[in-house]
């Protein structure tokens, strides 16, 4: 029994067992279908860092080659289309069963004591979808891309006072550019990857810590 | 709930998941392989006739040096590659068309008229004026084209 | 919440726990259930919905209507209803308190009940802001202005046949139909212009892709070329331009190496020698790359009209120009570089090749069928 040995070698330094013990055999309230949709998020964030990751193989951020790098992943490159595919529905369906789990955090008062924390890193995981959301449209510098962003951008550039200021930090600069697109490219890629990997982490142990809320009763 | 009914409960569990993740690993994994090496299988092929220019141009046993490029278009950039060889002609229309690139590992060579040879600058190699190996450590002559004549200009076929 | 509530929420929730079930393997079989469902879900949309091209971004195309994510349509929609001056409540104030309610939720809503029938104030305060974003979604989808469809290649081979249509339209009536250039006849501003060959290897080794992209977008007006770019108030879009530059370099640079497909795509369909030549498959690709340049609407060309078959059977000045069954059809005799009362020789600059003229006159002679079934 050598891989029992090498197991139990690893476990007495790592803490193997006590930690598998932690994330799997919690015992939890009896929760419906509608509490799957936290894991189906996760799921899908997995999913889009996989297909993401697979995308900046081929992808350049420069207005000149973007357009065409993406034409190339299309139809150049083996299964570029099916990757591409999956990382553009993804989104879709992130932000809808992010969206989701929130209402149903919300219907069932799970945010209150003593799950606030939880609660405000979800919003905040939340926003980081919708950025990621925002500045993913961008990349593909194509006809549809261009023309929301800059639209998008000028929003932001209505805020009293700092408008031109945030219009100017978001596009780097006046116009909507290369700069603009290298700096969404990192957004995209690199900070907000960053802060919801993060946050999932607090969020999550948050909720093996505390464990998952009930479903109330009536007294509740 | 008995504990046999417990343990096959999670047996199943463990067999879903088992099936549910290789059908999802299967369902990415192989494209996503694909996606990584297939530069690697789409080869371009060229097959094209070149023209290097009028025979009468060059001097019988002295061999001269032709650039010319080529524009190729990789993934989403067109590539401009030059291509130098070293055309070698004999009496008459007798002709012999050498690239340029060591056999060993693709270093130019230039020809050297006092030492009667092609060197390569990378790792000493000679070759003779016909391309075949002198010294050093390529492993076979330089490569010659194919070449046609018509009309007295000269073309060579370019394979890759 | 007091202290006596969270004890007794904490005790409640201990039995509940102990009450329910194990993580594993009752809890994550139901998430792998759901987590497989969307991975369907998702391959399936990847295989047959897919993602649309769309063309390339193109800064001077003003007529391009700006859309975001569908998930941020109800915040664009909601602009509409703040005036100029008023903007900033739509564009900042609204959005911040939103952000700000939802994360500070936990600390001002004191309420400890969880039940839905204790919370009926937040639960419907929530619901009627959910339905507003609804709301706003679906009137933004619905008001949208319907976007002008514009064709996207994506291959190579796509873009030469886009770009050789194209430049058959634009291009062919200076530069002629293989960029062999010559004296102009029949454009406004050039009659008898002598223009020079633009397929040569003097023009192609020393003008990069970037250089002929210019050319087309700016033109160049102190040489008679007039602009072709939205930009500077032509009809190409800068993917267009892109098409053009694209099959010219790809058809008269003799570095560049066609891609097989491409060339087949190109090619004018070869005729068996008892087949019947059609309209569509045979005539209306050398019509659309020697003739729809000049005859077109817009143009000089004696009102002769050529981009359908109808108009090339019935249209023009001097019509009919084409008789089923005749060979003296004015088309033919000006294809022969007659100089007849219709017209003179055409195409102007240079004669058909005979192969093509060949093809017209067995089209002809058959009775100028639009389709093979006929």
């Amino acid at each position: 029994m050598t891989n029992k040995k090498v197991f139990n070698w690893l476990d007495e330094r790592l803490g193997l067992t006590a930690i598998y013990k932690t994330i799997f055999e919690r015992k939890i309230p009896k929760v419906n279908w509608w509490f799957t949709l936290g894991s189906a998020t996760l799921f899908l964030f997995a999913l889009q860092v996989v297909t993401g990751i697979m995308l900046s193989v081929y992808y350049v951020p420069s207005p000149d080659k973007a357009y065409d790098s993406i034409e190339f992943i299309m139809s150049g490159v083996a299964f570029g289309w099916l990757i591409r595919g999956i990382h553009h529905w993804g989104a879709t369906l992130m932000v809808i069963t992010v969206f989701i789990h929130m209402l149903r955090v919300f219907f069932y008062g799970a945010y209150k004591y003593p799950r606030e924390i939880t609660w405000v890193t979800g919003v905040f995981l939340l926003l980081a979808t919708l950025g990621m959301g925002f500045t993913g449209y961008l990349l593909p510098w194509n006809q549809k891309a261009y023309w929301a962003t800059t639209v998008g951008t000028s929003i932001a550039g209505t805020v009293p006072g700092i408008g031109d200021f945030i219009l100017r930090a978001l596009r780097g600069g006046d116009d909507l550019s290369g700069v603009t697109l290298a700096r969404f490219f990192a957004a995209h890629i690199w900070i907000f990857p960053l802060l919801i990997i993060i946050l999932i982490g607090v969020h999550l142990y948050l909720v093996i810590r505390i464990g998952i809320s009930a479903v109330p009763g009536k007294n509740d | 709930m008995s504990g046999s009914h417990n343990l096959s409960r999670r047996d199943f569990t463990k067999a879903v998941m088992t099936f549910v993740g290789a059908v999802m690993g299967a369902v990415v994994g192989i494209p996503v392989a694909g996606y990584l090496v297939s530069p690697a299988v789409k080869a371009q092929k060229t097959d094209a006739w070149v023209t290097i220019g009028p025979l009468d141009d060059y001097t019988a046993g002295q061999p001269a040096l032709f650039s010319f490029t080529r524009a190729k278009v990789n993934g989403w950039e067109k590539t401009v590659n030059s291509y130098g060889v070293y055309v070698v002609r004999a009496e008459g229309d007798a002709v012999k068309v050498l690239s340029n690139a060591c056999t060993h590992l693709g270093c130019r060579v230039t020809w050297q008229q006092d030492q009667n040879a092609y060197t390569c600058p990378c790792h000493d190699a000679r070759f003779g004026r016909d391309g075949e190996v002198l010294s050093g450590p390529p492993p076979r002559a330089l490569d010659g084209y194919e070449t046609r004549v018509e009309n007295g200009t000269l073309s060579i076929r370019l394979l890759e | 919440m007091t202290e006596d509530q969270k004890q007794a929420y904490k005790e409640k929730y201990l039995r509940a726990k102990h009450n329910g079930e194990h993580f594993f393997p009752d809890t994550i079989y139901k998430d792998l259930i759901v987590a497989f469902a969307i991975f369907l879900l998702l391959v399936g949309l990847a295989l047959f919905v897919g993602v649309a091209s769309e063309p390339r971004a193109d800064p001077s195309d003003t007529s391009y209507v700006p859309r975001p994510e569908w998930y941020f349509l109800f915040l664009f929609e909601m602009l509409k209803f703040f005036p100029g001056n008023l903007e900033w409540l739509g564009t900042t104030i609204i959005p911040a308190a939103a952000v700000l309610a939802l994360l500070l939720l936990p600390f001002f809503d004191r309420n400890p009940a969880r039940h839905w029938k204790k919370r009926k104030f937040a639960l419907g305060f929530m619901g009627i802001v959910v339905l507003g974003m609804v709301a706003l979604t679906v009137r933004a989808a619905v008001t949208t202005p319907v976007q002008q469809e514009s064709t996207v290649a994506t291959t190579v081979a796509e873009k030469i046949a886009a770009g050789q249509d194209l430049y058959s339209v634009q291009c062919v009536e200076c530069h002629g139909a293989e960029g062999e250039g010559g004296v102009v006849s029949g454009v406004e501003g050039l009659e008898g212009v002598t223009i020079k060959a633009i397929h040569t290897q003097d023009e192609m080794y020393t003008r990069n892709d970037d250089t002929l992209f210019n050319i087309v977008d700016y033109g160049q007006p102190n040489l008679g070329m007039p602009p072709f770019g939205k930009g500077y108030g032509g009809e190409l879009s800068r993917s267009d331009i892109e098409y053009i530059v694209t099959f010219m370099r790809y058809s008269w640079d003799d570095r560049a190496e066609l891609p097989k497909e491409a060339a087949q795509a190109s090619a004018i369909p070869a005729l068996g020698p008892d087949e019947i030549p059609s309209y569509d498959t045979h005539i209306a690709p050398l019509v659309k790359r020697y003739c729809v340049s000049c005859h077109r609407s817009g143009k000089e060309n004696n009102n002769y009209l050529m981009t359908s078959y109808d108009q090339v059977m019935n249209s023009g000045d001097h019509e009919p120009n084409i008789v089923p069954g005749d060979l003296n059809s004015n088309l033919i005799r000006m294809l022969h570089r007659e100089d007849i009362e219709a017209g003179g020789p055409m195409p102007p600059t240079k004669a058909l090749k005979p192969e093509y003229i060949q093809l017209f006159e067995r089209w002809i002679k058959a009775g100028a069928p639009q389709t093979t079934t006929k």
